[in-house]
């Protein structure tokens, strides 16, 4: 057993000095068994949900709480949960797929406070962010804060309420979830408080996409209690992190191996750079590693 | 440490790949992009490393069909786990 493996991954005179692992055909292979397992696992998570739950993970309820636990953090009052704010968020996501575009302003020229306008929210001050690409709330929530813009409407002072839309749907031929936050504070509230200036909304340029996966109906649109999914799934995203860096790792140490036995036992051959290859891999493998979820712009 | 023979033999070259790494990690992770310029880097960083393998082995007197074929299906393999797994 030991003998009939080691020539995958020893260079020796059977597999002519250059482990086996490390040929071509065998390299081609693996990203084969890699591009079936991918398809495999994307197949999982769209067409059967339930069984890795991309589309579980990052719910409305979640996002409530950490947008508050941020504004917390900061000793700024946390936002109320807004039922007709979350359907214009809603239905701004809905839009974004039906019209299949990904930004603040619709191609027609439809803008997010129309959304806001045709919801039934009157407000003296409103911003949006958008979130795309993104499977777990700590990543998405940690994006926005990351971004000047978007933690600006996260943490403005003069937010009251929010909604939060987590629609799923396809956007350019990809099928992903869409998350729109909708902030504002209603007319009278501002005219209780005789503040007498409201902020135009388009100043407050709070934007972002960000891709993630939640379930719609996580929110309850009349409640502000929201429901919360509680199951715990798998996350495709990490599976298919581990897949790759197993099929890396492996690559990476068969070349460790062969490089150090063939400069050990000064065996020349016509093959390329070891080190470059190591070198190649470990970079690949560090972009694998610490890959960003989720599209920011 | 064991320095292998042939970064001995050529060193500016391995310090100019280590360079290309080096350049492509910054902008990667440090770059102002958006995913699809993340991918576009990678990209470049690839095709930047195919040269270099390319100017190497010339230098070195040992290019061949076989090498060349070595170095695609290596860049091959490494692009298709990282953009997979970025979908």
């Amino acid at each position: 057993m030991k003998l009939s493996l080691s020539h995958y991954f020893i260079p020796q005179e059977k597999n002519n000095y250059r482990a086996d692992i490390l040929k071509n055909s065998f390299l081609l292979l693996l990203v084969g068994i890699y591009l079936v397992n991918q398809s495999f696992i994307k197949y999982l998570t769209v067409s059967r949900p339930g069984v890795l739950g991309y589309s579980s993970e990052i719910t409305a309820q979640k996002v409530f709480d950490q947008t508050n636990n941020e504004r917390t953090k900061l000793g700024l009052a946390p936002l109320k949960y807004n039922s007709v704010l979350s359907d214009s968020a809603s239905k701004k996501a809905k839009d974004m797929f039906a019209d299949n575009y990904w930004a603040h302003t619709a191609p027609d020229g439809t803008t997010p406070w129309d959304f806001l306008k045709s919801a039934g929210y009157k407000y003296s001050v409103a911003g949006e962010n958008l979130a795309r690409d993104f499977y777990d709330t700590e990543s998405l929530l940690k994006a926005w804060m990351n971004s000047p813009t978007h933690k600006a409407n996260i943490v403005h002072s003069k937010y009251q309420e929010i909604g939060i839309g987590v629609v799923n749907g396809t956007l350019g031929g990809i099928k992903t979830t869409l998350v729109v936050q909708h902030f504002g504070t209603p007319v009278a509230v501002v005219a209780k408080n005789n503040s007498g200036t409201a902020d135009q909304p388009s100043s407050l340029q709070p934007e972002e996409v960000i891709t993630t996966t939640a379930d719609q109906k996580a929110i309850s649109p009349n409640s502000t209690v929201l429901s919360q999914n509680q199951e715990k799934y798998i996350n495709p995203l990490k599976l298919n992190k581990i897949f790759g860096v197993i099929i890396f790792g492996l690559i990476i140490v068969t070349l460790f191996i062969d490089g150090y036995i063939t400069l050990k036992k000064g065996i020349n051959r016509m093959t390329g750079s070891t080190v470059s290859q190591i070198g190649f891999l470990l970079v690949i493998l560090l972009f694998i590693l610490y890959q960003q979820q989720g599209v920011i712009f | 440490m064991i320095i292998p023979k042939e970064v001995k033999q050529k060193p500016i070259e391995y310090i100019v790949l280590g360079v290309i790494f080096l350049i492509g990690l910054l902008l990667y992770f440090f770059g102002p992009f958006t995913a699809h310029g993340r991918r576009v880097v990678v990209y470049c960083l690839v095709a930047n490393y195919l040269f270099w393998s390319l100017i190497h082995h010339y230098r070195r007197g040992d290019l061949s069909l076989s090498i060349i074929v070595e170095y695609l299906v290596m860049a091959l393999f490494g692009i298709a786990l990282l953009t997979l797994s970025l979908l």
